[in-house]
């Protein structure tokens, strides 16, 4: 007998040993393997840049590039407020614009009466 | 999977609790650290992951058998060193599951003394035995595992059937 022979001959009993391994052995085995199973995941792409495999997000380094597009949310939205803080002192502007060219003083607009007055239908 | 790399884990170190940890944290580290190699390559992978898992464990604890040392010796300088015990082996082609009581007693006996023989290899035997011939590992691969030459491979596994077989012969089993 040569030493293939002689070991196809063993393999199928150390298969048996393997088979006959303890249920509780077998079931801590199991739940191993479906926790490695969990932990495992295919390798996705992050902003079509990076790949890396989901669940590993703290371990990844990311390019100047990728920082920047990371950031882009953000500039984007600080962006919007400023232009629109903008937008309100134009509007702030022209309201007093268009007072100042009134041929009425602007305490005029605060008296009382005169609101009653303007108020009135008037023949 | 699991359970057969389990069980070389008990051969390797001997202590149950001790060989679930290795497999365990083997799984953990090819999930966490190999996602991203292709899949035929994580078999392969496994393998190396658990035998260096397992050589971390004995540098741990170093764990020295004694059946290791007593095999060891046999090995090394028997009275008769000469003569090949593969070639005197005997087997036993109606070697199937045995039906009454007594043959089963008989087949775990046997199954007991393959185990212990197993165990009491050298590591390194043991471990190109078990990727050669039990994970069917080809002689490349099986260096790769275990990070040596293909002729080491091939030195590790004839020693490690001879003495498999010596041993056997000398408890009067037969395959």
């Amino acid at each position: 007998m040569n030493e293939q022979e002689f070991a196809a001959k063993l393999k199928p009993w150390l298969d048996r040993a393997a088979q006959g391994v303890g249920e509780m052995q077998a079931t801590k085995l199991k739940a191993a393997r479906l926790r490695a199973l969990d932990a495992y995941q295919e390798p996705v792409r992050l902003y079509g840049l990076v790949p890396t495999a989901a669940g590993t997000a703290q371990a990844i380094h990311y390019g100047i590039v990728q920082r920047a597009l990371l950031w882009l949310p953000i500039a984007a939205l600080l962006a919007t407020l400023a232009i629109q803080s903008m937008g309100d002192i134009d509007d702030t502007g022209d309201i007093d614009a268009q007072l100042l060219s009134q041929e009425l003083p602007p305490d005029a607009f605060l008296d009382q009466d005169f609101r009653s007055w303007l108020a009135k239908p008037h023949g | 999977m699991e359970r057969r790399a389990f069980k070389q884990c008990v051969y390797a170190v001997q202590e149950e609790q001790a060989a679930l940890d290795i497999v365990q944290d083997s799984m953990m580290k090819l999930a966490e650290k190999y996602a991203q190699r292709p899949i035929e390559e994580l078999p392969l992978l496994f393998q190396r992951i658990v035998q260096n898992t397992i050589r971390d464990h004995f540098r741990r604890t170093k764990v020295r058998s004694t059946w290791t040392t007593l095999l060891s010796n046999l090995g090394m300088g028997g009275d008769d060193e000469d003569a090949d015990p593969l070639e005197t082996f005997e087997v036993d082609d109606s070697a199937n599951i045995p039906s009454s009581p007594a043959g089963q007693l008989e087949q775990s006996q046997t199954m007991a003394i393959i185990e212990e023989a197993v165990k009491a290899l050298p590591d390194r035997q043991r471990e190109a035995f078990m990727l050669r011939y039990w994970e069917e590992l080809d002689v490349s691969e099986t260096a790769k595992v275990m990070g040596c030459s293909e002729g080491s491979v091939k030195t590790h596994c004839s020693r490690a059937t001879h003495s498999l077989a010596k041993v056997l012969k000398a408890k009067g089993i037969t395959l």
